[in-house]
């Protein structure tokens, strides 16, 4: 019985994806200037995200604070980095949807994958992986004291990949995209990236 | 007359290794291109002896194997191309020997549990080993859907469209051959002509995203390329004096 259940489920969520796969396939891709790119990213301060993952700030942290002010400050600092790599991820969509917009301007022209796609997968990977491990860490209660508080130098891997590393690959892989820019909207796609 | 509609599939699987050979595809999906040819010259092996009872018997059910086989190497090759960019993440390794796990274990578990109205021994494996192969393409297919869906990928690539090519047919082949190893050969007929629509369905897909030429991805310009990297450069240089 038990199995049955289980093919069925298979069948009911392939069916669903087929019929999501068709409309995704046959939808027409949104038409983007890429002069407007600039305007649709989130700023990413990379000094800060170094230093969230600087394992010499978590250490100076424990050294200097109290154990309930050191689980405080890094809850804070989980947030902080939390809202990080929501835009990282917002980002990284954004390229690959700018991107596909310059790869498939004719109708129905099949294209393999980009550079840039590839690198807002990692990053998208990364973020996703990073981000399940920060909702576990922030749901562990307060008071549950016997559980030490992870160091967030620990988030600098996660699903195998280098966070920053990606996003930088992802970055150049932007600019190499995107290389037709004028200079100055150039120089603002590096820094709101 | 009748007996000509089973064979539909056969020119349309014709036509595609025409595009596949004329895309050059057999060299990016050797697995594939084997599989549409294999089951070209099976369809043309059946039509020619299907007059010879016994002998048609054997081809029948080795083609079957055939094809089974040949369809879980190509979504092999699938995931291959669709996590090329992931291959130095140990766990990607494990995707597809994990998918066939559950694809043989669900399959055995369902013999035991509901034992298939078949004669003989080797038409059960055959059939037990066919529910399994079509579990692992619709696992992969589905997978390959949610994962294209949540990450973001160009959907109208190669690779996406053999996946659903195989998603089509082979989530109505394995809905087919559960209620055929079930009933046995009492529907015999409404299985059959269901799986010659979708298969007829499937090549047709695969026909259509071949048909167009892959664009090639345009090379940036050296001297806009060169200026970009260097402005980038300047920028990380910049970032790295101020820490």
């Amino acid at each position: 019985m038990l199995s049955s259940i289980l093919i069925w489920l298979l069948l009911a969520w392939s069916a669903l994806g087929l019929m999501y796969f068709l409309y995704r396939a046959c939808a027409r891709v949104p038409r983007h200037d890429p002069k407007n790119l600039v305007h649709y990213l989130h700023p990413v301060d990379w000094d800060l995200l170094e230093s969230l993952l600087d394992p010499a700030a978590d250490f100076e942290l424990r050294w200097r604070l109290s154990p309930r002010e050191f689980r405080e400050e890094q809850r804070c600092r989980m947030r902080l980095f939390r809202e990080l790599l929501r835009r990282m991820s917002h980002n990284s969509a954004v390229l690959a949807e700018f991107d596909n917009a310059l790869f498939g301007k004719d109708d129905f022209t099949p294209g393999p994958g980009s550079k840039v796609e590839e690198a807002a997968i990692k990053v998208r990977l990364y973020c996703t992986a990073a981000r399940i491990k920060l909702r576990v860490w922030l749901s562990l209660p307060d008071t549950l004291r016997a559980v030490p508080m992870p160091d967030l130098a620990r988030l600098r891997m996660a699903a195998d990949l280098d966070g920053p590393k990606v996003y930088e690959e992802l970055k150049a892989a932007a600019v190499e995209a995107f290389a037709d820019l004028q200079p100055a909207e150039l120089d603002a796609l590096t820094r709101n990236l | 007359m009748g007996a000509l509609l089973w064979y539909i599939p056969a020119p349309l699987l014709l036509l595609l290794v025409g595009v596949l050979v004329r895309r050059g595809a057999y060299r990016t999906f050797p697995f594939f291109f084997t599989y549409v040819a294999f089951g070209a010259a099976a369809d043309v092996t059946r039509f020619l002896t299907q007059g010879h009872h016994s002998l048609y018997f054997w081809i029948y059910w080795l083609t079957d194997a055939g094809y089974a086989l040949l369809g879980a190497l190509a979504m092999y090759e699938l995931l291959r191309k669709v996590l090329r960019g992931f291959s130095h993440i140990w766990w990607t390794h494990l995707i597809f020997p994990a998918v066939v796990t559950v694809g043989v274990g669900l399959s055995i578990w369902r013999m035991h549990v509901v034992p298939p109205q078949l004669q003989g021994p080797l038409r059960l494996w055959i059939v037990t080993g066919e529910i399994a192969v079509r579990i692992v393409q619709v696992f992969i297919f589905a997978g390959l859907v949610t994962f294209i869906g949540f990450f973001g990928f160009r959907w109208r690539q190669y690779p996406l469209g053999i996946a659903a090519g195989f998603g089509v047919y082979s989530t109505v082949a394995l809905l087919t051959t559960i209620k055929f190893s079930d009933f046995g050969t009492r529907f015999r007929f409404l299985w059959d002509a269901t799986s010659v629509v979708a298969y007829s369905f499937a090549v047709l897909i695969w026909i259509g995203f071949f048909f167009v030429p892959e664009k090639e991805e345009p090379p940036p310009n050296p001297e806009t390329l060169a200026f970009a990297l260097g402005t980038l450069n300047q920028y990380l240089d910049r970032l790295r004096r101020m820490r």
